[in-house]
């Protein structure tokens, strides 16, 4: 399970993500969907670290990916110096009660420093030691599919599919050319395998990227806008290899502006506008009766 | 005037052994200059601020100090002060590979610069760590835009080695010299040596074209 919370990030003084949270389950299909800008790639490039967040944390089947967030933890807050003075300040008691509005105060204001005394150190260091995982180990599990594809130009198709698997996960060269025959079957490239990526077009490309991530056997497959970069005759093929991905029960989370595939294959639709998750509801649900406004107008705009 | 190019001949055997010499320095010096180049070149592409300086200022030198004076530093300069003893052919190697460092590393930055920043997200999303990275499906790309200032660099490499004949190592320019001090024709020699050197070059840019066909065979449809 993807366990994301509190999600924010910032590029200097714009502000992407605004807080998200959001559970992917294992076997789940969510697709996000919002207009250009509203973070929805940036929240996907988070759940393998391409970015790093400002605040908030990931944590997949337990196992913390992130620095851990100390206002996720209201321990250590209220194990920090700023907090005993704010709440000297407003002459709250120094154990009070879960008080959310100091901590989004210390928040807003970031007046977190890092020295902030032993016990919080020792709180935070100790979430560390307990729950993070390094962040090669996380995206060996996590595959990833690009918009532009990003294969490697001077390597054919066969060794972008083997590099990986053989260098990160130490297959032997003959375990991996196993694995990337069975899956350009899957994806119907047999033919292509000793080809190098200028000569394929761009669905071909695509159906390769997929089997390339595929090949490292990962239990969560992000999809970033796949098929925004294809020619309108090329996004069936690569549709159809996404659904067939769909039945044999990953889990995956997909960026994407076709919504007829979206209401289709997602269990889960999640509607981002302004950094903001506004809305996170079945397909059935989300497009026939959208719940906010902003949702309702960017249907009738796409659809 | 007459020509008397037939009094080149009886030097011919010497010739032919200086060019040894002056093919043996280039050929070592860009070999080095292309493995130093490769550190150095990291050193200005890591988000590291100091190694950012130093690869700079090691650069700056190379281009701010004149070849001849380089040369002179490290056949007598840095002896006296290292103690460390070079004969003129190590001198003069080492001294051109880690001046073609200096340039070689800086078209490979170009070069890494130039990489669609994709191609690293890919190799990072597939849990592929940053040394294996940049071996592996940085570095061979980036190299196809270095390879025409290799060759570049190899064709000025082996004009400067004249320089060589300066700290007393017997190249193609040494042997003309003393072709002229023997015989007190000038013109002959220096001809002779000039058609040499621009032959040589002539066949490394030819080599340089096909070098660059053959990494470019990936791109062809």
């Amino acid at each position: 399970m993807i366990d994301i919370k509190g999600l924010y990030k910032s590029f200097g003084q714009l502000q992407v993500l605004r807080g998200i949270s959001l559970k992917v389950s294992d076997g789940e299909v969510v697709c996000i969907i919002g207009p250009s800008g509203s973070g929805k790639s940036t929240l996907l490039r988070s759940i393998n670290l391409l970015e790093r967040p400002t605040y908030g944390e990931i944590w997949i089947d337990g196992k913390l990916i992130t620095p851990p967030d100390p206002y996720l933890h209201f321990d250590v807050i209220r194990a920090s110096n700023t907090y005993r003075h704010m709440a000297q300040e407003r002459q709250l008691p120094p154990d009070s009660p879960e008080d959310l509005d100091i901590v989004r105060r210390i928040k807003e204001q970031d007046l977190l420093k890092p020295r902030e005394g032993r016990p919080y150190l020792d709180l935070m260091r100790r979430i560390e030691r307990e729950h993070r995982v390094d962040d090669h180990y996380t995206r060996r599990r996590i595959g990833m599919v690009f918009q532009h594809f990003n294969l490697f130009p001077h390597m054919t198709v066969m060794e972008n599919m083997v590099y990986a698997p053989m260098h990160v996960n130490k297959l032997s060269r003959q375990e991996a050319e196993q694995k990337a025959l069975t899956l350009l079957n899957t994806v119907g490239l047999m033919d292509k395998k000793d080809v190098y990526p200028a000569t394929l077009s761009g669905g071909q490309k695509q159906r390769v990227a997929i089997a390339r991530a595929l090949c490292m056997e990962p239990e969560y497959l992000l999809f970033d806008e796949p098929t925004s970069a294809l020619d309108p005759e090329m996004v069936k093929e690569v549709l159809a290899v996404i659904k067939a991905l769909v039945e044999s029960g990953i889990s995956m989370v997909l960026v994407t502006h076709e919504m007829g595939f979206a209401r289709e294959i997602a269990d889960r639709i999640c509607f981002l506008d302004e950094g903001i998750l506004v809305e996170d509801a079945p397909p059935d649900v989300f497009f026939s009766t959208p719940k906010s406004d902003r949702a309702k107008a960017f249907l009738e705009k796409v659809l | 005037m007459q020509f008397k190019f037939d009094i080149l001949i009886p030097y011919l055997p010497q010739f032919g052994s200086a060019l040894l010499v002056t093919l043996q320095v280039t050929i070592s010096a860009l070999l080095l200059g292309i493995v130093l180049a490769i550190p150095l070149s990291l050193f200005k592409i890591l988000p590291v601020k100091p190694l950012n300086w130093l690869a700079a200022f090691y650069t700056s030198i190379f281009r701010g100090v004149p070849l001849m004076v380089q040369v002179f530093m490290m056949y007598f300069g840095i002896p006296l002060v290292t103690g460390l003893r070079f004969n003129a052919f190590q001198a003069g190697t080492l001294i051109f590979a880690m001046n073609s460092a200096a340039y070689l590393s800086e078209s490979l930055r170009g070069g890494i610069r130039g990489i669609d920043r994709g191609q690293f997200e890919a190799a990072t999303a597939l849990g592929v760590r940053y040394p294996g990275m940049m071996k592996d499906i940085i570095f061979p790309q980036a190299i196809k835009s270095v390879m025409p200032s290799i060759v570049n660099e190899f064709i000025s490499l082996l004009k400067n080695t004249t320089l060589i004949a300066s700290i007393g190592l017997v190249d193609i320019l040494r042997v003309g010299q003393s072709v002229q001090t023997a015989t007190y024709r000038a013109f002959e020699p220096f001809f002779f040596i000039s058609v040499f050197y621009y032959v040589l070059v002539m066949l490394l840019s030819l080599l340089g074209k096909l070098l660059e066909r053959q990494v470019n065979k990936s791109d062809r449809h």
